[in-house]
């Protein structure tokens, strides 16, 4: 074993504690990646023996036992076995159990104690146990189980060195085990499970256990329904009123450097790229980030403490009724952060067609990458003020309702699909509801670090790539004097011709202009009209100093603006959404499909917004 | 039907720990049949149905098996037999 880094992976049954048991592990050091050839999320990260030797770690897809019943499941079963072509077989297994659910986790670790890798079992979240009155003896379980057992809580980052002491131990003084052959069948597997979770119980004396009173409340037929759709609501709001303090700080930064730039610099070629194309495109986008990490901040807050499975039991009715089940919710509630986590997470879905219908509709909800949009244009044309004197903002109640749009267009989908195209069996719905926790800050921390990275990889690749090509569209040739830059270059003929297309749904040519730039990501429709602007302003500093909003405002009538925010709910602008749906559907039939009727809707749904608003005398 | 319906796990009053008696394997798919043995919900468990849908529908149910909490839809509640516990 010189030279290679032994590679270590977590593998255990879902909610044993994995992830943060390798959080803890690993601290900050993380990546993410893909699989080769599948979509399932590698995560991998780096940590060290006492002595300094560095180790790899790899924590591995929750899973129930070998037999996989989704695609995630697959992929653990097939790195342990080491049969996932190019992936290395791991060198030693770390296998968690959640120590008070050991009747059932035994289960699965006493097949991978069969696979005779060197292994370590951590019996995690001792303190939960302790909580739910269970006293155990790891000693006694290491002796049943032939294998060293170390006591931990992740959380506390308790018995990690010990850990690694053990994981090194064993891989020094590993003998090819005699493999024991796990229990042919499922009931004898259970019973030696059973049997040695038995023995290695001391004490269990039963707790009034608050969490079945939470929920009584929680899970009640009417009430859980009304605190769902609360949460949801303050989520929501609060991702408008308590990010703006942040976009407005950022916005003003950018600002700042924009103005140093063109006081220090010639203006030149450089000059006018750089503070018309990238400051004001790519600026125009990162002034999203707050609320992109508020609304994820929530959602994690959510899955850590174990509500998210609640929800997902709430929701169940609704979505089998058009053909969906409870298991659908999380992807979809994931897909209001972004599409693309979202569609990666219904793997989890074991139902093909229930997958691929929840694949299909994910791009309707809200994702983040409208916010910038949406916020725009409400900033724009709605008025700031509460409804009726309540505390509920107006602006926030629209966007609440452009969010609502999309879920309801989303059912309404899911059930004309699975009655057509995605027709086959009731989808089943089967799923461990975890224990509620307190929220780990550090798991939240660690997370929403790689979210907000994301981000500004994307904001610093393809909208900084195409908000550059724009303005170079937009700047050449240049136009005579007296004629409008925008409307003589080449990107604003372009427009031009776009423009006879989308007219009759209200759309004027600077919205025709942001559309093209837009199927990139639909946050650039925001920067492309920025950058426009900023060439149209060109030297005219007043002009400068306006507010895209400000200048929106003047320029539309509030039909074409609602008629903009409709298009927004259902375009499906975004490479990476359909590059994603193409790798998760092995083809290209899904991902066209999927483009054609969002197309489609769109075209529909800002057409009907615009003839309803002109008819109210808006237009 | 034939069977007493009072008898099947998607009747059972909430709240009422009983014991399975009979799972008709048959009802459901393999993949199905295998994850609530991973649950496990075997013949001779006892088990507490706990919460029962919503205003949507009597789908799903949420009962605990041991010390884990599992969430089933009410046709594969529908297949099991259950018996009141000793």
């Amino acid at each position: 074993m010189t030279g290679a880094i032994p590679s270590i992976a977590l593998v255990g049954n879902p909610n044993a504690g994995k992830s943060s048991l390798f959080n803890a592990l690993t601290g900050a050091r993380q990546k993410i990646a893909n699989y080769p050839g599948v979509t399932v999320e590698r995560k991998t990260g780096h940590a060290s023996f006492a002595d300094g030797r560095p180790i790899s770690l790899i924590d591995l897809p929750g899973t129930y036992s070998m037999t996989p019943a989704s695609l995630d499941e697959a992929v653990t079963r097939d790195v342990v076995l080491g049969k996932l072509d190019g992936e290395k077989r791991p060198d030693a297994l770390i296998v968690v159990l959640d120590a008070a659910n050991l009747d059932n986790h035994l289960c699965f670790a006493l097949e991978l104690l069969a696979l005779g890798l060197p292994t370590v079992v951590a019996l995690n979240m001792l303190d939960l146990a302790a909580r739910d009155g269970l006293t155990l003896d790891a000693e006694r379980l290491s002796k049943e189980l032939g294998v060293p057992v170390v006591p931990t809580v992740a959380v506390r980052k308790r018995g990690l060195s010990e850990l690694l002491v053990a994981v090194d131990g064993a891989i020094e003084s590993h003998q090819p085990r005699a493999t024991v052959a796990a229990p042919a069948n499922d009931a004898s597997l259970r019973q030696r499970a059973h049997a040695i979770a038995n023995a290695a119980t001391v004490d269990e004396t039963p707790v009034r256990r608050w969490t079945q009173r939470v929920d009584n409340v929680v899970l009640h037929p009417v009430g859980g329904l009304i605190i769902l759709v609360a949460l949801m609501f303050v989520m929501f709001q609060a991702v408008f009123s308590w990010a703006t303090p942040f976009a407005d700080a950022l916005e003003g930064a950018i600002g700042v450097i924009q103005t140093w730039v063109v006081g220090t610099f010639p203006d030149n070629f450089l000059r006018g790229l750089v503070v018309e194309g990238l400051l004001a495109g790519v600026g125009a986008v990162v002034v999203f980030l707050p609320p992109i990490l508020f609304l994820f901040f929530f959602i994690l807050l959510l899955e850590a403490s174990g509500y998210m499975t609640r929800a997902a039991f709430l929701m169940d009715g609704l979505m089998g009724k058009v053909g969906l089940s409870g298991r659908g919710f999380i992807p979809l509630l994931s897909s209001f952060a972004c599409a693309v986590p979202g569609i990666m997470a219904t793997r989890s879905i074991p139902d093909e067609k229930d997958r691929l219908t929840t694949i299909l509709i994910a791009p309707l909800m809200t994702c983040s990458a409208r916010l910038p949009v949406y916020t725009l244009i409400i900033g724009a044309f709605i008025p700031a003020t509460n409804v009726g004197g309540s505390p509920v903002g107006l602006q926030g109640l629209v966007l609440f309702g452009l969010f609502i749009s999309g879920i309801v267009g989303a059912l309404l989908v899911a059930l004309v699909l699975r009655r057509s195209v995605t027709k086959g069996n009731a989808a089943g719905f089967m799923m461990e509801m975890p224990r509620y926790q307190w929220p780990r800050w550090n798991d939240i921390v660690i997370a929403l670090w790689q979210r907000a990275w994301i981000f500004l990889r994307r904001a610093g690749t393809i909208i900084a790539a195409t908000t550059v090509i724009l303005w170079l569209l937009l700047t050449f040739p240049q136009a005579p004097a007296g004629q409008s830059q925008v409307e003589y270059s080449v990107g604003g003929r372009i427009a031009s011709g776009l423009e006879v297309v989308v007219a009759p749904i209200g759309f004027n040519h600077d919205i025709a202009l942001a559309l093209i730039p837009a199927m990139a990501a639909r946050e650039v429709a925001v920067s492309a009209m920025a950058t426009a602007n900023a060439i149209d302003a060109g030297d005219d500093e007043d002009a400068m100093a306006e507010a895209l909003g400000d200048r929106i405002a003047g320029r539309w009538s509030i039909a074409t603006a609602l008629a903009f925010l409709a298009w927004f709910v259902f375009a499906p602008q975004c490479i990476s959404t359909i590059a994603i749906t193409r790798r998760e559907t092995n083809g290209w039939k899904w991902p066209l499909f999927m483009v054609g009727y969002l197309f489609a809707l769109a075209y529909a749904a800002a057409g009907i917004t615009y003839w309803t608003a002109v008819a109210f005398g808006l237009g | 039907m034939t069977v007493l319906l009072e008898n099947v796990l998607d009747r059972a009053p909430l709240g009422v720990m009983v014991r399975i008696a009979r799972i008709d394997w048959d009802a459901m798919s393999e993949d199905e049949g295998r994850r609530l043995r991973e649950f496990g919900l075997m013949e001779g468990c006892e088990v507490t149905p706990l919460h029962r849908g919503s205003i949507f529908s009597r789908d799903p149910l949420a009962l605990t098996v041991g010390r884990m909490k599992v969430i089933i839809r009410a046709r594969q509640a529908a297949a099991i037999t259950v018996e009141p516990a000793a």
